[in-house]
C-alpha cells in the first residue's frame, strides 16, 4: 500500500550556488523518524560535517511539518526548524505554531532543507514546482511584521512568510525566527537564517493533502474537539493563556525565578498575573494553525506610555522573562519589551533572563550605569527592559554584549559576572525554579539544546505530583528522576515530530495518537514503536552533541542552583546539591544507556539503527 | 428567512480548521484553495473568515447576475452552479465580493453541506455560526476584503 498523508519529498536549496533538488523518501524514513522535528533532526545529524561553524554556510537549516501537519487534528499544526545553534553549539531544534509547515506540505515537500550562504540578502520563494531565490535588499533592516506584510503584498495575501528581524541579521544568539506572530524562540536559530543572508522563506501551496482515511480523521477531530470543549484548561487557556497558573507556580509552588533567580516568589506580581491584565487587555484570542483551543492572545495597550502596543502574547514564559526575572512589575512595559523582541526577532526567554542577569550585575556594582547606558536598577525596570530589549536587538552599547547570552556576555564582562549567570550549556532557563523541582533541574541539563522546559515537559509531573503512569512524584527528591525524565524525553520527540502542541499532551498522551497517524498516512504503530521513535531523534541530538564536543562538564547546572538555596515562599531551603545533580545524571546515564560522561554507545545507536 | 452562514469576525482566532473540515468533508483532501469558506490572516490584529451568503449580501457583485451562461441558480434560498451548463469561464470567480467562489473543472460553491455546515460544527469560538443572516456582519467582511 502506499503511504498517505506524506508528499515524500524534501526539497534541498543551496543558497551559495542558487540550485535545488528534490529528494524522495518512503515508508522506512517514517517509521524511521516520522515527521517535524525527526525530519530535522536527521537532515542537520546527517548534514552538519563535524565542527562546523553554526554561523558558516555549512550548516544546515532544516524545516518540516509534523506528520499531522495540515489535516484537521486539534492543535496538530506545529512546524519543527533545527541546526547546528550558535549559542551551544548543540543540534538546536525550536518547535512553532506558525503555517509554514503546512504550506510546504501543500506546496509538496515535508521538508525544506537549506545550506550554503546567498552573496547578499535573499529570500527563498517556493509555489508548488516554482522556487525562486529573491533579493531581500529592500528587506534587510526591517522588522518581522513589515517583512511579511511587504511580501504578501508582492506575492499575495495567501502567501506564508517565515522570515527574521534585526536581531538575526545581526547574528545574535537569541535571534528567534517569526511566523504568524508566531516564534522559533531558542536557541539562535534565527542568526542561523542571518549568516546565510535569508531574510525570509515564502511559500504558498496549492496541492491536495491526501489522507488514508479521511471519514475516520474528520469522525477524530469531531471527538477531540468535544473533548477539549469539555476540558477545563480549554475554558482557563482562553480565557487566560498559557501565564493562566502563574499565580499557582508563585505562592503554591514557590518556584517563580524573580530578580535573576535571586527570589522565586515574585510579591509584586499583581499586575502580570493574566488574571488582573486579561480582562483589561485582551481584545481576542488567537490560535495557531489548526489549533481549536486557542491560548493566543492579542494584547493591546491603547493609552498611557505604551499606547499602541499590539502583540500574540503575553505568554508564561514571557511574564517571567521580561516581568518577574527583571523584578519588573509593570505589565504594559513587559507587553512593550514583547513587543520590541516580536518585531527585532529576539526570543523572549533568553533575551529576558539576559537582561535580569544584567541587572543583578548592576545591583552589585559589577556594571556601572556609564556602562549599562541607563539606570538598570530594580527599581527602574519598567523604564529599563524594553530599552535593553532594543539595544540587544540592535546591538547597541552594553547590548551588542548581552546579545550573545549570559554565557558569552559573563566571559566577556569578568569581575566574577560568571557567578551570576544562570544557563545549562549556554542556554537561559524558562520560568521554573529547579532548585524546587528537582528532575526538572535534570531536564534543564540533558536538554539537548540547552535549558529548556520543554525537551522533557518535566515540570508538569513534578508541579501537578502526577503524569501518565506515574503518581505521587515528589519534586524535592532527586531519587528515581533519571529514567523518567529519559522516558518524557522521548515522549516530547514524538510529540515534535507529529506537530503535535505539548498542551495536548495530557489529552492524546501517546496511545491515542496511532489511530490519528493510521487515519492521516494509513500507517500502522504501536505505542512503543512510537516511543522507540523519539528515542532514536533523542539519541541523534546525543551523538551528534557529544561529537561536537558538548560533554556531561557542559551540562552542569549553575552555582546558583548548586549553592544557593531557594530564600522564600513554600519551597524555601530547597537547592539541587552536587551530590544530587551527579545522582541524576548518573541515573539518567543508565537509563539512557549511555556512557557517564554522556555519549550514547554504539551498541545503542546499533539498537536503534543509527549509522 | 433560512439559516445562513454568518461570519463573526471579532471571534475568528485564524486555526483554519474549518477549511480543513470543509474539504476533508467535500473532497476528502484537504485543500485551503478550494474550501468553500477562506480564513484571512493579515496580521497580528486581524484574522477573519470569508463565507458564501447565497445572495443575501452580494449586491452588484452576485454570480448568478454576471454568468454569461445562467449555469448559476438561485432557488429556495441556495446558490449552486449547475455543473453541466458551467463552461468554467471564470467570471462568478472574479466578480464574487467574498472570494469563496471556487474553480477546478467547474466552478463550485458551499452547499452548506445539505443543512448541518462541517465548518460551523469544527468552530469552537463561533466565529462561524449557522443563524438567520445578518446583513451588518457580511458588510464588516466586506470591508475587511476591500482592504486587501
Amino acid at each position: 500500500m502506499k503511504m498517505k498523508g506524506y508528499t515524500g519529498k524534501i526539497l534541498k536549496v543551496d543558497l551559495t550556488s542558487e540550485k535545488w533538488h528534490i529528494k524522495t523518501f518512503d515508508e522506512k524514513h517514517v517509521r524511521n523518524v516520522l515527521g517535524g522535528q525527526g525530519f530535522c533532526v536527521d537532515i542537520v545529524y546527517r548534514g552538519v560535517p563535524a565542527n562546523t561553524n553554526p554561523l558558516g554556510p555549512e550548516n544546515v537549516l532544516a524545516i518540516a511539518g509534523g506528520a499531522f501537519d495540515g489535516f484537521p487534528v486539534g492543535t496538530g499544526g506545529k512546524v519543527a526548524f533545527a541546526a547546528k545553534g550558535p549559542a551551544t553549539n548543540t543540534l538546536v531544534e525550536s518547535i512553532m505554531g506558525g503555517s509554514i509547515g503546512p504550506e510546504l506540505r501543500h506546496a509538496g515537500y515535508d521538508a525544506l532543507e537549506i545550506t550554503g550562504k546567498a552573496d547578499g540578502p535573499a529570500y527563498i520563494f517556493i509555489e508548488d514546482d516554482k522556487i525562486e531565490i529573491n533579493d531581500a535588499s529592500d528587506l534587510w533592516g526591517k522588522d518581522t511584521r513589515v517583512v511579511p506584510e511587504t511580501l504578501k503584498k508582492r506575492h499575495g495575501w495567501d502567501v506564508k512568510v517565515a522570515c527574521i528581524g534585526v536581531a538575526g541579521e545581526k547574528l545574535s544568539n537569541m535571534a528567534c525566527i517569526d511566523c504568524d506572530d508566531r516564534q522559533s524562540g531558542r536557541g539562535g536559530l534565527g542568526a542561523v537564517m542571518g549568516s546565510k543572508n535569508l531574510k525570509a522563506i515564502v511559500v504558498r501551496g496549492t496541492r491536495d493533502l491526501v489522507p488514508h482515511d479521511p471519514k475516520k480523521l474528520l469522525e477524530l477531530a469531531l471527538h477531540y474537539q468535544k473533548i477539549y470543549e469539555a476540558a477545563p484548561s480549554f475554558v482557563e487557556d482562553t480565557k487566560y493563556g498559557t501565564g493562566e497558573f502563574l499565580g499557582w507556580v508563585n505562592k503554591d509552588r514557590g518556584v517563580f525565578p524573580t530578580r535573576n533567580w535571586q527570589e522565586s516568589v515574585y510579591n509584586d506580581r499583581q499586575q502580570i498575573d493574566p488574571y488582573y491584565w486579561a480582562p483589561k487587555y485582551v481584545t481576542k484570542n488567537k490560535a495557531c494553525f489548526a489549533c481549536t483551543k486557542p491560548c493566543g492572545k492579542l494584547f493591546e495597550v491603547k493609552s498611557g506610555k505604551f499606547a499602541g502596543v499590539a502583540i500574540d502574547g503575553i505568554e508564561y514564559e514571557t511574564l517571567y522573562s521580561l516581568g518577574g526575572t527583571c523584578g519588573n512589575p509593570d505589565v504594559e512595559s513587559v507587553a512593550r519589551a514583547n513587543e520590541l523582541c516580536d518585531l527585532l526577532g529576539l526570543d523572549t526567554i533568553s533575551c529576558g533572563v539576559t537582561i535580569g542577569f544584567a541587572m543583578e550585575l548592576y545591583q552589585r556594582g559589577i556594571i556601572s550605569k556609564e556602562e549599562a547606558g541607563m539606570d538598570l536598577s530594580w527599581t527602574n525596570a519598567s523604564d529599563a527592559v524594553p530599552k535593553m530589549v532594543e539595544m540587544i536587538g540592535n546591538r547597541r552599547g552594553l547590548g551588542d554584549v548581552l546579545a550573545s547570552g549570559v554565557k558569552v556576555a559573563a566571559k566577556k564582562i569578568g569581575k566574577g559576572a560568571e557567578r551570576y549567570a544562570i544557563h545549562t550549556k549556554g542556554l537561559e532557563p524558562p520560568a521554573y525554579d529547579v532548585r524546587g523541582m528537582k528532575g526538572h533541574g535534570l531536564a534543564y541539563m540533558t536538554s539537548t539544546r540547552g535549558a529548556c522546559h520543554l525537551r522533557a515537559g518535566f515540570y508538569a509531573p513534578e508541579l501537578v505530583g502526577k503524569f501518565w503512569k506515574w503518581e505521587g512524584i515528589d519534586r524535592f527528591s532527586a531519587a528515581g528522576k533519571g529514567p523518567m525524565v529519559a522516558t518524557m524525553e522521548n515522549f516530547m520527540c514524538v510529540y515534535d515530530s507529529v506537530g503535535l502542541c505539548k498542551f495536548s499532551r495530557g489529552f492524546y498522551l501517546i496511545a491515542k495518537l496511532p489511530e490519528v497517524l493510521e487515519a492521516i498516512s494509513g500507517l500502522k504503530f504501536t505505542e512503543d514503536e512510537l516511543l522507540e521513535i523519539g528515542e532514536r531523534i533523542h539519541n541523534m541530538k546525543g551523538a551528534f552533541n557529544y561529537r561536537e564536543g558538548v560533554t556531561r562538564k557542559d551540562w552542569l547546572l549553575p552555582p546558583r542552583i548548586l549553592e544557593d538555596p531557594i530564600t522564600d515562599g513554600v519551597s524555601k531551603g530547597s537547592k539541587i546539591s552536587v551530590d544530587e545533580m551527579n545522582l541524576m545524571l548518573d541515573d539518567y546515564m543508565k537509563a539512557r544507556g549511555w556512557t557517564p560522561d554522556g555519549q550514547p554507545t554504539k551498541e545503542k545507536l546499533k539498537e536503534l539503527g543509527i549509522e | 428567512m433560512p439559516k445562513m452562514l454568518v461570519p463573526y469576525p471579532e471571534n475568528c482566532t485564524g486555526c483554519r480548521f474549518c477549511e480543513m473540515a470543509c474539504t476533508i468533508y467535500h473532497e476528502g483532501v484537504v485543500n485551503h484553495a478550494t474550501a468553500r469558506l477562506q480564513v484571512h490572516r493579515r496580521n497580528v490584529k486581524l484574522d477573519f473568515p470569508s463565507v458564501c451568503t447565497h445572495c443575501v449580501s452580494c449586491g452588484e457583485d452576485c454570480c448568478v447576475l454576471h454568468c454569461p451562461v445562467e449555469a448559476i441558480k438561485h432557488e429556495n434560498g441556495r446558490v449552486f452552479v449547475n455543473q453541466d451548463e458551467c463552461t468554467a469561464c471564470g467570471t462568478c470567480v472574479e466578480v464574487c465580493p467574498f472570494g469563496v467562489m471556487r474553480m477546478e473543472e467547474k466552478a463550485f460553491n458551499c452547499d452548506l453541506c445539505g443543512g448541518d455546515p462541517t465548518c460551523v460544527k469544527f468552530c469552537p469560538m463561533k466565529a462561524i455560526v449557522y443563524e438567520e443572516p445578518k446583513p451588518e456582519q457580511y458588510e464588516k467582511v466586506k470591508k475587511l476584503l476591500g482592504e486587501e
